[in-house]
């Protein structure tokens, strides 16, 4: 379980986010919401330890302020939103970055085929030899989440469940792609880990999340399942932006929305 | 999930994997090693003098017809000239090459070069600071340091000019190439005009020894030299060998390496160190040679990729082997005279810098 308690973190005199509290359960999938520069992605620089924070951060009841980076490294993985690479790495050995260090779980054996794995789950079958800066922004993103799945592989290690800290997980990808990195995220905690990732996609938050943090201005807005958060009053108060839930539009405007697409299998369905 | 777990009864036979790079980096490492080998056969049979290693050896097993007096004069050419020279040569070129390397690694840039950006004119800065003072000011230091007082000062110099280039031109991580080449020449000028100021106040003799060091050169090579710089460039080559990893991972950016689980601040200290040492060593016995440790890394980039792994090994080795022809080259285009080697290393380097900046500019990503 991640959990924080009132936290707090200031930069340059500035406070950026202000008595943030949550839990994030394994086999849950929250989703941090909120408009720009409200604090979502300081809050999980906060969640990763790379901004000093004031508050209390747990991972598995352990204090975050108390793990090693090593130890970090095997109870969570982290996707950042841009990842420029200064060498010419070929998409494999950026993915297998992945594998130097914390605990895949898979047996050593198996370890050397992870990348393919990896990328077949993100769709990126056959790229392995391709160079990553060669790439488009989407692919390049994707190659990263394979990257992160490696580092995490097996969801529950010896009992232990892991994360997956995903800062918009879907920010440059197609429709298509979307939906799938989704059923990734989802079926991480189908199978009993956790995933705290910040979305854009209100339609894609209401889809794939147990529960949603909306942020506004560093202070939590909003904490609670989909319905509960996602309501008419919340969202115009949280983006400044009158908006009405579950509102069709007038007969002759189209709208297309991510539920509507055919489901491929039942996996990304919650579990709870 | 579940498919990984079946991947364990896979055979353990490694087939070849898309985009995997390891077994090209092990054959070069092998074909580096044998080059190498070459390279210092070359070393000891190449010279102004006719010595000839090869009667040497032979006579070893009985087997030279050579007369007993031009064999004292081999023996004495190569043990005391050309072999302390080559085993300089092995030691400041593989020191050159993964200083470059590890600093290229450090600020995520491939033009970061301790020639470039001021750090060997910091370890020359301090080098010169004890030829001159060092009989007088710094007596007491000279005297406690022994024969290591010259390297200990070049290594103090490069670490406290590499330490000054990382605060100014990284900032959250990330390396602005323009600040960090402008803060190696206000560096490198800076150096330069306090060497300058303490070459004004040396005496003659002193001038002499600044002007033999300065050359940037093998050619003063002898074993007082190596039994100084030699321990702290093995020692600096084999620890860099350990930082492999944390450079890999630090190419994702050094958040990202930190969540990988490198100890980020911890590892920069050690990089910073081992640069500072590799180059504070090879400046002290060999002058500025610059250029090695840029178009070394570069070259094996493009060969076997920027996996530092195998990256390390193969620029020590390949500089070893570069400088050596270098070497060679200096002794031969105006023999009986020679060259400096550095005019040799920029002679190639300069060129192939221009190079790399053109195809930079092509290139997709700056």
């Amino acid at each position: 379980m991640i959990e924080a308690y009132d936290v707090s973190v200031a930069i340059s005199g500035r406070r950026i986010l202000e008595g943030v509290s949550l839990t994030a359960k394994p086999g849950q999938l929250t989703a941090v919401i909120g408009p720009n520069g409200s604090g979502k992605t300081t809050l999980m620089k906060a969640l990763c330890r790379d901004y000093a924070y004031d508050g209390l951060i747990s991972i598995n009841g352990r204090d975050l302020q108390l793990l090693r980076p090593i130890e970090a490294a095997t109870l969570r993985a982290v996707l950042p939103q841009q990842s420029a690479l200064p060498f010419p790495f070929t998409v494999r050995e950026v993915v297998a970055l992945g594998l130097t260090a914390g605990l895949s779980g898979v047996p050593l054996s198996a370890r050397k085929r992870l990348p393919e794995l990896a990328l077949a789950r993100v769709d990126l079958d056959g790229f392995a030899g391709r160079f990553y800066g060669e790439l488009s922004g989407g692919e390049q993103q994707r190659v990263q989440l394979a990257r992160v799945l490696c580092q995490v592989w097996i969801p529950v290690l010896d009992g232990v469940p892991r994360y997956l800290f995903l800062d918009e997980p879907v920010s440059s990808l197609d429709i298509k792609h979307q939906l799938m990195i989704m059923d990734v995220a989802r079926s991480f905690a189908n199978a009993g880990g956790g995933v705290i990732a910040i979305l854009h996609d209100l339609n894609l938050a209401a889809m794939y999340a147990d529960q949603i943090l909306a942020l506004r201005q560093g202070r939590v807005a909003g904490f609670g399942t989909p319905s509960e958060v996602l309501t008419d009053s919340l969202l115009a108060d949280v983006f400044d932006c009158p908006m009405q839930v579950n509102h069709t539009p007038a007969p002759g405007m189209p709208f297309v929305l991510p539920q509507s697409a055919a489901r491929r299998d039942a996996i990304q369905t919650k579990v709870a | 999930m579940t498919a990984a777990l079946s991947m364990s009864d896979a055979p353990r036979r490694a087939e070849r994997l898309a985009g995997d790079r390891s077994a090209l980096g092990r054959l070069a490492i092998a074909v580096l090693v044998i080059l190498l080998l070459v390279t210092m056969v070359i070393s000891m049979t190449t010279g102004a003098s006719g010595a000839s290693a090869l009667n040497l050896v032979g006579s070893w097993f009985g087997g030279t017809t050579a007369d007993p007096a031009a064999l004292l004069r081999d023996q004495t050419v190569i043990y005391n000239i050309r072999l302390p020279r080559m085993i300089l040569g092995v030691l400041v070129g593989a020191a050159l090459a993964t200083s470059g390397l590890l600093m290229q690694g450090l600020f995520r840039n491939p033009l970061a070069d301790p020639g470039l950006v001021g750090v060997s004119a910091g370890a020359g800065l301090g080098a010169v600071g004890i030829i001159v003072l060092g009989t007088t000011m710094l007596a007491p230091l000279t005297a406690f340091l022994g024969i290591y007082a010259l390297q200990i000062a070049s290594f103090i110099g490069g670490l406290i000019t590499t330490f000054i280039l990382y605060r100014v031109a990284t900032k959250a991580g990330q390396t602005a190439i323009a600040t960090m080449l402008l803060a190696g020449i206000a560096i490198g000028a800076l150096a330069g005009a306090i060497t300058g100021v303490l070459v004004y106040v040396a005496t003659d003799s002193q001038l002499r020894d600044l002007t033999f060091w300065g050359l940037g050169s093998l050619s003063g090579a002898n074993w007082t030299k190596i039994m100084a710089s030699g321990p702290i460039i093995v020692v600096a080559l084999t620890a860099s060998a350990f930082l492999a990893k944390g450079l890999n991972a630090l190419t994702l950016g050094e958040a990202t390496a930190g969540h990988l689980g490198l100890p980020v601040q911890r590892f920069k200290l050690a990089a910073i160190v081992a640069v500072a040492a590799a180059t504070g060593a090879s400046v002290a016995v060999s002058g500025g040679i610059g250029f090695v440790g840029i178009v070394v890394p570069h070259l094996l980039r493009l060969v076997i990729g920027p996996d530092h792994r195998y990256l390390l090994p193969a620029s020590a080795l390949l500089g070893a082997s570069f400088l050596l022809m270098a070497d060679a080259v200096s002794r031969l285009v105006v023999a009986p005279a020679e060259l400096p080697i550095g005019i040799v290393t920029a002679a190639v380097g300069g060129p192939f810098f221009l190079w790399i900046l053109l195809r930079r500019r092509n290139a997709i990503a700056w």
